[in-house]
């Protein structure tokens, strides 16, 4: 599964960040947290600088995370 | 403010013609990879107000050689109340115009089936729509794209 390990380490990491980080994007690879950025394209950005074409996670801390929806007959493409 | 003016689809709504290609960033480490970066694609996508985010068909991400750099959850109206784990990837988007086209350089996208059901390949939400003004005219039957 790609992203395994980085979606296990924002999920194991959340409870402690989303007081300090709410709003934030984190950067994760590995298992390991590189550092929160104030937007997506900063994120993003250094992630590809610094990882290239490895997998890295961008993720935004939110203490409840918001379902993004479609009002359409449209099938998502699970995990 | 820039603005196209189009004809509303008879059978599929405020449908536009996009450019969807890798993100500036990953454009950027692919060169640095001394890989070939993707060419844009050229895709239909509906405009639509029911969508948080925008949406596109994993036959896009499959032909971009794009790999997951995110996650989020999904709910549509086919899936049922509990919302789906998802990946999201980083594109481009470019919608054209004559005079001044909408550049995105960094999205992020969810991929959803699309194509076995609809006549377009991708779903323009309103994180678009949030730099837009779009003005829907069924009466005269057209639609207004301005940014």
């Amino acid at each position: 599964m790609a992203l395994e390990q980085e979606l296990q380490a924002f999920k194991a990491g959340l409870p402690t960040w989303k007081a300090e980080h709410e709003g934030q994007f984190a950067l994760i690879k590995g298992s390991e947290l590189v550092d929160f950025f104030t937007s997506y394209d900063d994120a993003l950005k250094v992630g590809y600088s610094r990882f290239g074409l490895e997998p890295f996670l961008v993720k935004q801390v939110h203490a409840f995370e918001h379902a993004q929806f479609a009002s359409r007959l449209i099938e998502p493409c699970p995990i | 403010m820039a603005h196209f003016t189009l004809q509303i689809n008879a059978g599929g709504g405020p449908v536009i013609t996009v450019f969807v290609g890798v993100s500036h960033p990953r454009a950027v480490a692919l060169q640095a990879a001394g890989q070939d970066i993707p060419a844009s694609i050229e895709i239909s996508a509906l405009v639509d107000t029911g969508a948080s985010c925008t949406f596109v068909d994993p036959a896009i991400v499959s032909a971009l050689s794009i790999t997951p750099t995110g996650s989020a959850r999904v709910n549509t109206a086919s899936s049922g109340a509990t919302p789906h784990d998802t990946y999201q990837y980083d594109v481009a988007l470019v919608i054209p115009a004559a005079r001044q086209p909408l550049v995105i350089q960094t999205l992020p996208v969810v991929a959803c089936e699309l194509r076995p059901n609809q006549n377009f390949d991708a779903l323009i939400g309103k994180d678009v729509l949030n730099q837009c003004l779009f003005i829907y005219n069924g009466a005269m039957g057209i639609f207004t794209l301005a940014y």
